[in-house]
């Protein structure tokens, strides 16, 4: 399989840093673990921060709660590429020939593109709306796709390795 | 109420990590196979380990288990080094030529479960 993937995947797999991770007992299950464990924070936040949207939890103020979330949740993110990467780099060529692997960074990248969204264009609709106002229906809309986006990509990392 | 929450999230948490490694989807486990002589080589690496085998005319991959759990086993580098003689049950892979997943591995006369 590793024959037929891009030669820059191949390298990777083949490079110093990448045998590193390999020959190490504890550097690829702790990057395993830690993965896991930036995927709870960011699952998390990324939920609060949809349903917000929806306009659940809408006694409060969303504001302060979506300002907070989206620090954890862009804090988490880099811990789950950072994690990803190093799980990546050990089966690189393996992995970028395999279709769910393919998929799942598919699905990230629409991930990140709704989330630019919000991000640069939402956010600012959002700051301006008084603390009791209904959320517009761009937001339910960017939210619902989150969801759907995240759990789907949850899903793919989870079955990468049955494919 | 609250401690068997934390108890069954606990247990849901060792058991994904724990098997967050490859599954056993493309090993046909309907066709099992031994594969039997010398070790050619030996990659003692995460996420698994893996050997090649000559078996007669014939080189097999074997794929071992994580080497954290090659080390609490006991099949360490040491035994499944090269040059050592090792029987090896698994099944075939339903993608790569000649390479199979061992279910149990013999060495010297001693066994060693790799699930």
């Amino acid at each position: 399989m590793a024959g037929m993937a891009p030669a820059i995947f191949v390298a990777l797999e083949q490079s110093g840093f990448s045998a590193a991770i390999r020959q190490s007992l504890w550097v690829y299950p702790l990057a395993n673990i830690a993965h896991i464990v930036f995927l709870f924070v960011f699952a998390g936040t990324v939920v609060i921060t949809d349903v917000c949207l929806l306009g659940g939890f809408a006694v409060t103020d969303p504001r302060p709660v979506l300002a907070r979330a989206r620090i954890f949740a862009a804090a988490a993110l880099l811990g789950m590429a950072i994690t990803g990467f190093v799980l990546f780099a050990a089966e690189a060529g393996h992995l970028a020939t395999n279709p769910v692997f393919q998929l799942k960074i598919v699905l990230i990248a629409a991930g990140l593109a709704n989330a630019a969204v919000y991000e640069f264009w939402l956010w600012q609709r959002i700051t301006t709306l008084s603390s009791d106002a209904a959320m517009p229906a761009i937001a339910k809309v960017t939210g619902l796709c989150s969801l759907a986006i995240w759990i789907s990509v949850a899903a793919c990392g989870r079955s990468i390795a049955y494919f | 109420m609250p401690k068997i929450i934390v108890i069954a999230g606990a247990l849901a948490f060792i058991a994904g990590a724990a098997s967050a490694h490859h599954g056993w989807g493309s090993y046909d486990a309907a066709k099992p196979v031994t594969v039997s002589g010398p070790i050619l080589t030996l990659k003692f690496e995460n996420p698994h380990a893996t050997i090649t085998v000559r078996d007669n005319d014939k080189t097999w991959t074997v794929t071992l288990a994580p080497t954290s759990r090659m080390h609490s086993r006991g099949a360490t580098q040491n035994v499944v080094a090269v040059g050592n003689n090792i029987s090896a049950y698994g099944y075939p892979s339903t993608v790569a030529k000649d390479e199979m997943r061992a279910e149990r591995i013999t060495v010297n006369g001693k066994t060693y479960e790799m699930r």
